[in-house]
């Protein structure tokens, strides 16, 4: 849009020069050769007074020399009548415009100036002169072609700037959208764009630095009172808990053993959720710590298989493909966390099915453990919000405790271990899988 | 029958002498006209302070009457032009031309003795500006030329312009 208007405006500017410039040449032609006819005129008061016209004639010969781009000259008397003439290249057959009053003409690339002799007021006669403007043709040219050319040298620069001026902007809109994707998914709100300038891109970046402030500032809040209400809640929990496990001492009849037990199992419950908590905002607040040890990867999921086992009845969990033989290195409390999380969560979304399956997989660069279960599977649009904080499956045809806080909790984990955690469904179930890499020296044969 | 032939004869002769009247009438006339136009190109030198232009002519000719019709419309330098016609020599007066036609039957000799400064003296006869006059119309090549006496010119105090001059064929 730019290019096209600074084309339009330089065209214009060129023609009127071009233009101009012509005009002015003719208008200058005009007057030297009527100069040079009021000479003529004046040389000739005498020759027409007198009416020699041999003598005019020779006064006009004279331009032969003097002014070669005439072609020809005539000398009328005062009743129009051929006093005297001269032409440069005999060619008297030449048509020439009949003149009036008119002084000058244009014609073909011809200058007609037709001026009168005057003597006392009186017009005693007239001068013609014909001029040959080869001149004009090249000169027209060339201004043409000078003015193409500074016109493409205009445009082209037109385009260089304009494509700066563009990508300048340009560069600095798409750096700030790739921090806010960046921001998006990532969730890091402290890589803020820096810009110290002065026009309405760094008011843009100052502005947008402030909002993720602000949003970082809420955000923090919350995880403050998370961590705040998790712990509070903590103390009289644990209050509480020692108090039913006095009693799960002390009553050994029932109803009263049964109404303990089942106090006990929901102050498990309660205890398991406020964990979560506490750890989001642990996590949140960057003071999730890993406890990295050696430990035996068999020996971790048969006793987890083996303690979820025992409290779901409803569902086998059985451990496939390769067994044994590795030793990792990880936080085996955490690992075992997710173990159990995934493993619950494979149970709690298959209710009608039979089956738990759980492989163990060693390629060159990873280990990657498999949880296979036969339930509903995750629709594919939900199969990333699922890892998110707070958020639960849309369509729950069975009631799910929870905060949704599982998978985000296991995510970090992993993410923590270097290693990745996913989710594969195709309809009938879904395999949650999770692996650890090898090359942090995580993983010797033993 | 003789009247009849007179009649013809007559008119015959009227006719021829109509029909050599015409060029001269317009010869007298374009020698009124140059003598007219020669005054735009004189300097006088102060010898012509009259009131009036004078043009004065010995002897009778046509040009004469073609003079008076330029006079009627014309002046020269804003002044009148008056036309005086001299019998014979003596009667000559000072004016601005001296015209002297052809048909003068006088000698130039004793014309010219009564001419004096600022009297520019015109004629029209061969040979006679060699013999004194200043400028002197002749026929070269069917058209009307004129010649010029640059020491007549001298002798007379006047100056001719160098456009004039150019026309003219200097003898002398």
């Amino acid at each position: 849009m730019q290019v096209f208007t600074s084309v339009l405006v330089l065209s214009i500017v060129f023609t009127v020069f071009v233009v101009t410039d012509i005009k002015g040449y003719k208008q200058r032609k005009i007057d030297s050769i009527t100069s040079l006819a009021q000479l003529v005129g004046t040389n000739n008061i005498s020759t027409l007074q007198f009416q020699d016209t041999d003598a005019a004639t020779e006064i006009l010969d004279e331009l032969h020399n003097m002014s070669p781009e005439i072609v020809y000259a005539s000398i009328l008397d005062k009743n129009g009548n051929i006093f005297a003439t001269y032409s440069r290249f005999n060619d008297s057959l030449h048509p020439r415009p009949v003149f009036g009053e008119k002084r000058f003409e244009f014609s073909g690339e011809h200058l007609f100036i037709n001026n009168p002799i005057i003597s006392n007021n009186e017009v005693i006669g007239k001068v013609l002169l014909e001029v040959e403007l080869s001149e004009l043709k090249q000169i027209r040219q060339s201004k043409y072609e000078l003015s193409a050319i500074l016109l493409l040298v205009a445009l082209a620069f037109s385009f260089l700037i304009a494509f700066g001026i563009q990508s300048y902007i340009s560069k600095r809109l798409l750096r700030l959208v790739n921090t806010m994707k960046r921001v998006i998914k990532t969730g890091e709100l402290d890589k803020l764009e820096l810009d110290n300038g002065k026009d309405e891109i760094s008011t843009l970046n100052m502005v947008f630095n402030k909002l993720m402030l602000q949003i970082k500032e809420s955000q923090e809040r919350k995880d403050e009172f998370i961590g705040i209400a998790s712990h509070e809640l903590k103390t009289p929990l644990t209050t509480v808990k020692g108090y039913i496990d006095l009693l799960t001492l002390m009553e050994h009849a029932q109803p009263q053993k049964l109404y303990v037990q089942k106090a006990q199992d929901n102050l498990k419950k309660l205890e398991n959720l406020i964990k979560d908590l506490l750890d989001v905002s642990k996590i949140q607040s960057g003071q999730l710590e890993l406890n990295i040890t050696e430990f035996d990867i068999d020996g971790l999921l048969d006793e987890t298989i083996a303690a979820l086992q025992m409290v779901t009845p409803s569902h086998d969990i059985i451990r496939k493909g390769i067994r044994g033989n590795h030793l990792i290195r990880a936080d085996r409390q955490r690992l075992e966390q997710v173990l159990i999380n995934l493993l619950s969560n494979a149970v709690k979304y298959s209710p009608g099915e039979k089956e738990v399956l759980v492989y163990c997989e060693l390629t060159e660069k990873e280990l990657i453990i498999n949880i296979r279960d036969f339930g509903n599977g995750v629709p594919a649009e939900e199969q990333t919000n699922i890892f998110e904080r707070f958020y639960r499956a849309k369509e729950l045809s069975v009631y799910v405790s929870g905060f949704g806080l599982g998978l985000y909790i296991c995510r970090d984990i992993i993410n923590r271990h270097n290693g990745r955690i996913g989710v594969e469904s195709g309809g009938k179930g879904s395999v949650f899988y999770f692996s650890l890499p090898l090359n942090a020296g995580l993983v010797n044969k033993k | 029958m003789g009247l009849k032939r007179l009649w013809f004869a007559l008119m015959l002769c009227c006719f021829a002498v109509i029909v050599h009247a015409q060029p001269g009438e317009q010869e007298a006339n374009l020698k009124a006209a140059f003598i007219y136009n020669f005054t735009k190109y004189i300097d006088w030198n102060q010898h012509d302070n009259a009131n009036t232009f004078i043009i004065g002519v010995i002897g009778a000719s046509p040009v004469i009457a073609s003079l008076k019709e330029i006079a009627e419309t014309n002046t020269v330098e804003s002044k009148k032009i008056e036309i005086r016609v001299f019998d014979n020599p003596d009667q000559i007066e000072f004016c601005n031309i001296l015209f002297i036609p052809e048909t003068t039957p006088y000698p130039l000799s004793s014309i010219l003795e009564k001419t004096n400064k600022g009297m520019l003296t015109i004629s029209e006869e061969p040979e006679f500006a060699r013999k004194g006059t200043a400028f002197n119309f002749v026929i070269k090549n069917g058209k009307l030329k004129f010649e010029a006496n640059l020491k007549a010119l001298g002798q007379a105090d006047v100056k001719a312009g160098s456009q004039l001059l150019k026309l003219a064929i200097i003898v002398n």
